[in-house]
């Protein structure tokens, strides 16, 4: 079952929705790996930990239309981890921005799909990113325009836990509850691992809950890789208003692909072809 | 020339005229990270507050958040000391605002060692190196308040990112208020035939107040106000060089990366000339007036006289 199948106009159930989801990860997943392994270049670890997040956001609750990429009423999305961008990339490719025979081109000379995220580049990219500490400014940028404009889209940025370690993430997080930007919402996709090591090693910054309330933000904690629960926090935090909403979803670096999944070394490796191949066997038939 | 003190610095000049423009275009924001008493932003905050973003002392955060706001096509004026806006917001101001080429103007203050008092923290004499240096970027520099009234029009007629360097305190005013300023222009303020002086910002009241001197020992000095400083007025600049045949730069910046390197390789490939170029020397200032600091550090009026005449005896050949 799967939304392809419900007749348009009808109303998805949460499990239709949710299997629907579900095999969109499964794709997305496979994309990312396989264009990792293409481009024998890029980060695929942190891209795998946000795969529920990011089809929750692209295939379910964000507001848009990929024939319009500047549609001023598209819900804005900010991927603050940029090296992340495979998923983006997939997401964006299986929504119909552009041909899924670009992913192959990541990274490559002459393409669109650049090494981090380029608004001026690839169709459907909202704003430029990849510099960690900085995306949840740019989102408080672009939910002070929705305000301005009057308009009622949402700004969602996805942060990495490690960028959290950069001041500037405070500096934004102060000052979106000082505007009380409802408009807001942050997801933290807490995989644990940052480039040289568990997060709780290399800057501990728990207990994140407490310090994203401190600073008067609402704050949920999900599970990450559980699309019903990803679904109810972004739905909840939508009918929110009032302050800046952030939802902390633990996460597995590197999720659905046993070898990958909480080792650091996959952070921004590519796969070997013998590699690959295990990789996308266990995607393909994965429960992920 | 006619040299009239000025009633306000430029700072407040170009903040004065961007309350006026708020009237004239009612789409533009500002951003302000808690120097808005100081760079006078607080003036269109008074009159515009909606439109106007207090974001508290974090600069790079108030940078990336206006490139946020400016990236559906909004303009944003962002306002902080030229030490806060191109070093410590350095990259933010490339990778989020010059690398997507955002329309966010930035109304830099403290320039130079015009905030000579202040010491070495506020005085932003790298500021130039860093604002050409980067991709989609142009600079814009006044000498006095009506040009700074202009090249607020200017940054906001100009798409994309447009840097603007003010002074602290007040000088002087030179020019009148039809006078028009463009992207990439430059005015010759006093004609001369002997040595071109090739300045911007305070520097033009050294120049000019040389010029003088000099011209009371038979020098002739042509000074121009190389008030474009990306893009900058090369036509203008190699018409002047080809009838003078020697080129002196000032600027109150580090001699290093500023306006001086970038006419030195300008005249290398173009025109190889006599040349010199006053600047810091790969120095920090420190604290004092304005007059003592540039005295001091090799920038004031005296210099300029002594390095034209070392060009002039270089140019006949001695």
């Amino acid at each position: 079952m799967d939304l392809d199948s419900i007749p348009a106009g009808a109303a998805a159930t949460m499990e239709q929705r949710v299997a629907f989801l579900r095999r969109k990860a499964r794709e997305v997943r496979f994309h990312i790996v396989d264009m990792i392994f293409t481009a024998q270049s890029g980060h695929p670890g942190g891209a795998l930990s946000a795969v529920e997040i990011m089809v929750a956001l692209y295939f379910d609750q964000a507001r848009l239309d990929p024939s319009r990429p500047r549609w001023p009423d598209r819900d804005r999305i900010v991927l603050s981890k940029g090296h992340c961008c495979p998923v983006l990339y997939a997401c964006l490719a299986l929504r119909g921005y552009f041909p899924p025979a670009e992913l192959k081109k990541l990274r490559r000379f002459g393409s669109i799909l650049q090494g981090h995220p380029d608004m001026n580049k690839t169709l459907g990219v909202d704003i430029t990113s990849g510099s960690l500490g900085q995306g949840l400014s740019l989102g408080l940028g672009m939910a002070l325009e929705g305000r301005m404009l009057k308009k009622d889209y949402r700004v969602y940025v996805i942060l990495g836990d490690g960028e959290l370690n950069e001041g500037q993430v405070w500096e934004a997080a102060a000052a979106a509850a000082k505007f009380k930007l409802g408009n807001l919402i942050a997801i933290v996709d807490r995989n644990r691992l940052q480039m040289d090591g568990f997060t709780e090693e290399v800057m501990p910054m728990e207990p994140l809950e407490a310090k994203f309330a401190a600073f008067n933000w609402r704050v949920h904690r999900i599970d990450g890789h559980d699309l019903a629960q990803v679904l109810d926090a972004l739905e909840a935090a939508r009918e929110l208003r009032e302050a800046p909403v952030c939802i902390i979803a633990d996460t597995v670096k590197g999720k659905g692909v046993s070898f990958m999944e909480n080792r650091r070394v996959w952070h921004g490796q590519a796969p070997t072809a013998e590699e690959y191949k295990r990789a996308v066997r266990e995607i393909l038939r994965g429960e992920a | 020339m006619n040299l009239k003190k000025a009633a306000v610095p430029t700072r407040r000049a170009f903040a004065e005229r961007m309350k006026e423009y708020g009237a004239i275009d009612g789409e533009f924001v500002v951003f302000e990270a808690d120097i808005g008493y100081s760079t006078y932003s607080h003036l269109f905050g008074d009159a515009y507050p909606q439109r106007y973003f207090q974001m508290g002392i974090a600069e790079a955060n108030t940078m990336a958040a206006a490139a946020g706001m400016a990236a559906d096509g909004r303009t944003v004026v962002a306002c902080s000391y030229g030490v806060f806006i191109t070093m410590r917001a350095v990259e933010t101001v490339r990778t989020y605002v010059c690398y997507p080429n955002l329309n966010v103007k930035f109304l830099s203050s403290h320039g130079g060692v015009t905030a000579a008092v202040d010491g070495v923290t506020h005085q932003a004499t790298e500021d130039i190196a860093f604002m050409t240096t980067l991709p989609n970027m142009k600079v814009l520099v006044p000498a006095d308040t009506e040009a700074a009234r202009k090249c607020f029009d200017l940054a906001l007629r100009t798409p994309g990112p447009v840097f603007v360097r003010l002074m602290r305190d007040p000088i002087f005013d030179i020019y009148p208020k039809a006078e028009p300023f463009v992207l990439g222009g430059s005015k010759c303020l006093r004609p001369g035939r002997d040595l071109t002086v090739a300045c911007y910002g305070d520097m033009v009241f050294q120049a000019l107040e040389a010029g003088e001197e000099l011209e009371a020992e038979g020098i002739l000095v042509e000074v121009l106000d190389m008030y474009s400083l990306k893009p900058f007025d090369a036509t203008a600049l190699l018409e002047s060089i080809s009838r003078t045949g020697a080129l002196l730069v000032v600027e109150n910046h580090q001699r290093r990366n500023g306006l001086g390197y970038e006419l030195a390789a300008f005249c290398l490939k173009n025109r190889p000339l006599p040349f010199e170029n006053l600047g810091l020397q790969d120095t920090f200032a420190e604290s004092g007036s304005y007059l003592e600091v540039i005295e001091s550090y090799g920038i004031s009026k005296s210099h300029i006289k002594a390095a034209a005449k070392k060009l002039l005896t270089q140019k006949a050949g001695g």
